[in-house]
């Protein structure tokens, strides 16, 4: 007999059973119920149209307003009234409202809120990062109404698919360089897999992952259609979620005999810096492919690229530099922990005195462009989870993703560039 | 009596078969109708086809089958299974997005996915019965039989119900009586 993923565990332990199997419909209680403020309208008026007046559980209900933290129009304005009116009449506590917490797939994680073993339903498809941490959020979309009337909603147990990862990543190439990457091998069916409601189980040479590298892990895999993507926590991580838990929990690993739809491994210790040209994370290239194409637009933030190492990276790159005349560069912390942290260690300072234009955290411009656009006939560069035609705005601008590193490099430079020139310039000195 | 006994799991009807990756912009209903955001069925139903079997709402009956191949529905989803469940329609596929499944099944319409080579098994105007809650289905015309997986039970609630809508309607009023009682 089989043993389970880790995915399955999680499902089993939440739903009362002793094993569950991909196929399973079941009905997991979970930790956390979450909603982001584009969708709290939705739901309420579904809700108070069928006379439901009151939540199952408001207590593991989180509310983050994330999605549109700036309100650049009155009808913005409306919604977060609208939104905080809500969170009263719900008894909503955990209503992280616009500068309260920060970006809903990042905070939990850094703040010991979401944990290991942990389960979770959200609107959002991004739930997946909560992999990150070896938890696993499920993306319920406009079905998350009934979750917040009845406490649960059911799950089809998904198959899973296994990825390991060997060797170390050459300096300047970062996990994101890796999403993108495999991305391009799934939809070109070099791993050939219908990752259609998988979750994607990463294995091997974890542990020079970082919190932030794992959510990075976790972001083009969900934009080709993952529905879950799970990163088993190294000590490190576990580390981590000792020192922040709010509450206890308990780490949950494959059984060695799980199994795995597929199983691939990839050498990530030759891979170069990675771009997505324009039209999705899966059609990425090396770098030098698309090296110095020119850009007007960069940002660096989103659930992918918005944690705190996302932002060393980049200021690792822009210190004591000025983005390219001509060039605007906004970067939105993943959360407001963050900002302040910029904000003590002098970040903050570097990427002001490069002339970045600081967004407050939340999603920035990967929402919809409800801030920070682009106009047709442009070009971005980007740490966005996604690049189709009009994920920023104008239809016809041409949308490039890379890491970190790479976007701010090509913001100083005013062209795709290789981050690893910075850095040798930084060895020569 | 229970909910799931009010709707009838076997239809019989003919069969409308479809090919392999039909998107559902454009290849079950027109573009335009999933950007205007048109949820009501009587908006959607003259549109079920229309670019490529125009009128076919006029000519379908309560009980006939759609029969795809691999990854039906593709894109946004949601309007027209709409359409098909109003329409009494029942749908077999040998796959679909799961966001495309679970949008059929939140409309409440008589689903099965993953039914392996089903377009082998039958041409458009065969009669056909299908038990969506056993797994059955069968070309009368052909005398061929297939298993597939059902329904789960734990889905039969919402369907029998017309979907997440009226399953929280029932599922508040059971509430409300509980409260009563007590």
């Amino acid at each position: 007999m089989n043993g389970m993923t880790a995915v399955e565990k999680v499902l089993a332990a939440k739903s009362g059973k002793a094993s569950v199997r991909p196929g399973d419909v079941v009905f997991p209680d979970p930790d956390y119920v979450m909603i982001h403020d584009g969708v709290v309208m939705g739901a309420k008026r579904e809700l108070d149209a069928l006379g439901i007046n009151r939540l199952a559980a408001p207590d593991k209900v989180m509310m983050v307003s994330d999605h549109d933290v700036i309100y650049g129009s009155a009808r913005a304005a409306e919604r977060g009234a609208f939104n905080r009116a809500a969170a009263r009449q719900w008894g909503v506590k955990n209503f992280y409202d616009v500068g309260r917490g920060g970006h809903g797939h990042i905070f939990p994680m850094e703040s010991g809120l979401l944990l290991p073993g942990m389960f979770y339903f959200d609107n959002d498809r991004h739930a997946t990062n909560a992999g990150a941490i070896g938890a696993f959020g499920f993306r319920i979309g406009a079905e998350i109404s009934r979750v917040l009337a009845t406490g649960t909603n059911w799950v089809q147990v998904p198959k899973s698919v296994k990825l390991t990862l060997q060797g170390r990543l050459k300096p300047g190439v970062y996990a994101r360089d890796i999403g993108f990457h495999l991305a391009m091998l799934i939809k070109k069916k070099i791993f050939d897999v219908d990752i259609d409601y998988k979750v994607l189980e990463y294995a091997g040479d974890l542990d020079q992952f970082s919190l932030a590298a794992r959510a990075a892990l976790c972001s083009s895999p969900t934009e080709i259609q993952a529905y879950g993507v799970f990163v088993p926590p190294s000590d490190a991580i576990l580390a981590h979620a000792r020192a922040k838990a709010q509450r206890p929990f308990t780490p949950v690993y494959a059984d060695a005999n799980a199994h795995y739809e597929a199983e691939f491994t990839l050498d990530v210790s030759r891979l170069e810096p990675q771009i997505a040209l324009p039209g999705g994370v899966q059609n990425a290239v090396n770098l030098s492919e698309a090296a110095g194409t020119a850009v007007d637009h960069a940002f660096i933030g989103s659930c992918g690229s918005g944690m705190w190492d996302d932002l060393v990276q980049a200021a690792t790159v822009l210190k004591g530099r000025r983005i390219a005349d001509g060039v605007r560069l906004f970067i939105a912390p993943g959360t407001e922990e963050s900002t302040k942290r910029l904000s003590r260690e002098g970040l903050m300072q570097v990427f002001i005195e490069a002339g970045a234009i600081m967004l407050p955290a939340g999603c920035g411009p990967c929402n919809d462009a409800v801030i920070g656009p682009v106009h047709n006939g442009e070009t971005s560069i980007s740490t966005a989870t996604n690049n189709p035609s009009g994920r920023f705005g104008a239809r016809e601008a041409k949308l490039y993703l890379g890491s970190p590193a790479t976007v701010a490099a090509s913001a100083v430079t005013g062209k795709i560039t290789d981050p690893r020139e910075f850095m040798m310039m930084e060895t020569a000195l | 009596m229970t909910a799931t006994d009010n709707i009838e799991w076997v239809l019989k009807g003919r069969c409308y078969k479809l090919g392999h990756d039909v998107p559902h912009p454009g290849g079950v209903v027109p573009n335009r109708i999933i950007i205007g955001r048109h949820f009501d069925p009587a908006d959607i139903i003259p549109h079920l086809f229309e670019e490529t079997d125009p009128g076919f709402h006029t000519r379908c009956k309560p009980g006939d089958i759609i029969v795809a191949g691999r990854n039906l529905g593709m894109g946004p989803k949601m309007n027209g299974y709409i359409a098909m469940q109003a329409l009494g329609l029942g749908l077999v596929c040998e796959s679909m997005p799961f966001l495309g499944y679970r949008a059929a099944v939140g409309c409440g319409l008589r689903v099965m996915s993953d039914c392996v080579n089903v377009l082998e098994f039958c041409e458009t105007g065969d009669e056909l019965e299908v038990d969506f809650r056993n797994g059955f289905f069968i070309n009368h015309t052909r005398d061929i039989r297939r298993e597939y997986p059902p329904l789960p039970d734990g889905l039969l609630e919402i369907v029998a119900l017309g979907g997440n809508t009226g399953w929280l309607k029932k599922w508040w009023a059971d509430q409300a009586n509980e409260r009563q009682q007590t």
